[in-house]
């Protein structure tokens, strides 16, 4: 029972990693043709499991009403049901399906206002804790308060109308001490994933496949 | 303690404990300004948008655009101008484009761009001949490999149902060889990285990339040797319509957002003004 | 302006400002919106992944690709992660789809984050046509290894270790700063397209009927 639990998943999941490490590192035709084939299944794999989405949502509604069985929650409870059943009868309903005048009627009222305000005030947010965090109580504040002013300035037409400077420093701090420190992280955060990424393969790092 | 130090030291503390919604109305009050009154400041062409710009220019007209647009229609404000002014190039400067779509918002914007507002038609452009869309499909990071090692794999029909061997664009069109540049839009900054391993490294393949303004800076290390240009937000985007002379929406945002940082940088002021008068006023 | 234009300014305006009124405080009318994307989110991805199942495997399995009967079941194995005594054999799609991005992603990393990214910060620099470009390059190599050094944390960072990590921290406060004035921007222009929407579509279009 523990080789069909632990073992062979492990095996599935190295023989996928090697195989298309195969595809990149060797001039064999039958590798790239698996490479395809199992990258089109995880298309497969993830689109059939969509539901799950729909699964895990019931289930935090379910919790959040137990928690606090009053008036309101029973409406927030009942509210993306009533939103998910509107949208999915509407998306199948009418000739076009998704493309449907009635469904984009959906999406343009609905989704897209309230996903663009979601972004929108976290403006606000943003600038309230900047408020509180972006002091000059060090060096390295200083140079965060810097860089992201004088990039952010760069950005806004009537700045650079007034301080023409501000472009090419702008620029100059984008493509020269942010490549250099974000060079610097990618190549660490590239070497982490690599380490994770074999320990994986190598069956040492379960985390990932674990239930 | 006197009472002017008192006094000084409480200025210093109320200077660093103003209500947050002063400074939420304040901004508010000073983004509508210049949406009700227009500025209609220039716009200055930064390096990242004329490599972007270049890379599409510098083709040989013929020459095939594989479009992987992640677009959300949540985040249209920022990167509508981006999108708008990159088709109306590839189509003027008569490229072969493939559209494709990791994200189900991108079909329909690109329902939106292409039936109404850059009509291919406009600029000369046959479907099936010059361009193509094959819709969506969720292929995330492995979906962008399986994409350029066997397009009929992740693909089999356009999004009309009309197989791939029966469009004339795409007969000889299977994988990267057919492709001469990659334009790779995201919407989230963890697929940075995504080109650049499933494009560039294997394939040598030339790419762009259409990002938000944040990941703009994660996308500058990557800058000009393996990507060759990218836009960053909206800004870059109206950038791309200056440079490219193709009037979009990038404009009106571009002038809306003059007087709207304001407010926060009167708050960066006054809280780095509490901060200091606290640290040398003799407080703590 | 027709009906359902009309209605769908009425009902954007609703959803933009509910989710604007949580920068008052926590309130219904803002959780009621914040409810009703989770379904309408959920339902669309639903449509839309239903639809590629059907494309990419139900279709093509009818017409004799038999083969794709695999990651069609792998997919439905999924839901077993539902079900506590079950869980386990949800391993089995989950081992392809971690194997197979474990092993696309780290052929690239190796040469396209690692190699390539040292590679360019040192040729800018033999490279560069100008003493300008030179020393920019100088700057970015400086920054770079600087960076990479702070997120040494095998050793104490004392003596040059410190010092550099030192140096290190700054550039990847540079580089933060960069990432959050793109940020701010960014939502700044998604609040400014909400008070377009409000003030041209809604106000002007449907409250004053000025066109």
């Amino acid at each position: 029972m523990s080789f069909t639990r632990r073992e062979l998943p492990t095996i599935i999941l190295t023989a996928c990693g090697v195989l298309m490490l195969l595809a990149f590192f060797t001039p064999f035709v039958a590798f790239t043709t698996i490479k395809g084939t199992l990258t089109a299944w995880t298309i497969v794999i993830s689109a059939t499991s969509t539901w799950l989405g729909f699964a895990y949502m019931s289930y935090a509604q379910y919790r959040m009403l137990q928690r606090n069985p009053v008036l309101t929650q029973k409406i927030y409870f009942v509210t993306p049901f009533a939103f998910f059943l509107l949208f999915l009868v509407v998306g199948v309903s009418f000739p076009g399906d998704v493309s449907s005048p009635q469904y984009l009627w959906l999406l343009s009222s609905i989704y897209q206002q309230v996903g663009a305000t979601v972004y929108a005030v976290m403006f606000f947010t943003l600038a309230s804790s900047a408020y509180r965090t972006f002091t000059v109580a060090s060096t390295e504040a200083v140079a965060l308060l810097l860089g992201g002013t004088i990039y952010m300035l760069r950005q806004i037409p009537l700045f650079p109308a007034f301080a023409p400077w501000l472009v090419p420093l702008g620029e100059w701090i984008l493509l020269v001490p942010n490549v250099g420190g974000g060079r610097g992280a990618v190549i660490c955060a590239a070497l982490a994933a690599l380490v994770v990424g074999i320990r994986t393969l190598w069956g040492r790092e379960i985390t990932m496949v674990e239930v | 303690m006197s009472k002017e130090e008192k006094g000084s030291i409480t200025m210093w503390e109320k200077l660093g404990n103003i209500d947050y919604r002063w400074l939420y109305a304040l901004s508010l009050v000073l983004m509508i300004i210049p949406i009700l009154n227009p500025l209609g400041l220039p716009t200055i062409v930064s390096e990242p948008t004329k490599g972007f710009y270049n890379a599409i220019v510098d083709l040989p007209p013929g020459s095939v655009v594989a479009v992987s647009f992640q677009g959300s229609l949540a985040l249209l404000d920022e990167q509508e101008a981006q999108f708008i002014a990159t088709w109306k190039i590839l189509f003027q400067h008569e490229m072969k484009v493939i559209f494709y779509s990791p994200e189900s918002d991108g079909e329909i914007i690109l329902n939106d761009h292409l039936g109404k507002i850059v009509k291919p038609e406009d600029y000369g452009r046959v479907y099936g001949v010059d361009y193509v869309r094959l819709g969506y499909a969720p292929l995330g990071e492995p979906g962008e490999a399986a994409f350029s090692t066997n397009i009929r794999g992740v693909f089999p029909t356009d999004i009309h149902g009309t197989a791939l061997d029966q469009i004339p664009m795409m007969k000889d069109i299977n994988d990267h060889t057919g492709i001469d540049l990659v334009i790779f839009q995201h919407t989230a900054c963890t697929s940075v990285e995504w080109p650049i391993r499933q494009w560039v490294v294997p394939y040598n393949m030339k790419c762009i990339t259409m990002t938000l303004g944040c990941c703009g800076p994660m996308a500058a290390p990557y800058y000009p040797k393996q990507i060759l240009g990218f836009l960053s937000g909206s800004g870059m985007g109206t950038e791309l319509e200056v440079l490219s002379g193709n009037p979009g929406p990038g404009a009106v945002m571009s002038d809306a957002k003059n007087f709207g940082v304001l407010g926060l940088l009167l708050f960066l002021v006054l809280g780095n003004l509490s901060y200091l008068g606290k640290r040398f006023g003799g407080k703590e | 302006m027709n009906f359902w234009e009309i209605l769908g300014a009425w009902v954007g305006a609703f959803f933009v400002i509910s989710v604007m009124t949580m920068l008052w405080k926590d309130n219904p009318y803002f959780r009621f919106g914040q409810q009703a994307i989770i379904g309408g989110t959920i339902a669309h991805y639903v449509l839309f992944n239903m639809k590629n199942v059907i494309n990419m495997a139900l279709i093509p399995i009818s017409k004799g690709h038999v083969i794709l009967i695999v990651p069609f079941i792998l997919g439905l194995l999924m839901y077993t992660r539902l079900f506590r005594d079950y869980a386990w054999i949800s391993k089995y799609p989950t081992s392809v789809l971690v194997g197979v991005g474990i092993g696309v992603m780290i052929a690239g990393t190796l040469r396209g984050q690692i190699i390539d990214q040292i590679k360019a910060t040192v040729v800018d620099i033999f490279t560069a046509g100008t003493a300008y470009d030179a020393l920019n390059g100088v700057i970015i190599a400086v920054g770079t290894v600087t960076a990479i050094t702070f997120w040494i944390f095998t050793r104490e960072h004392t003596g040059a270790l410190g010092a550099s990590a030192k140096i290190g921290r700054i550039f990847l406060m540079v580089s933060l700063g960069a990432n959050w004035a793109g940020e701010e921007v960014w939502y700044l222009t998604q609040m400014i397209g909400r008070l377009i929407f409000l003030i041209e579509v809604f106000i002007k279009g449907t409250l004053l009927g000025i066109a």
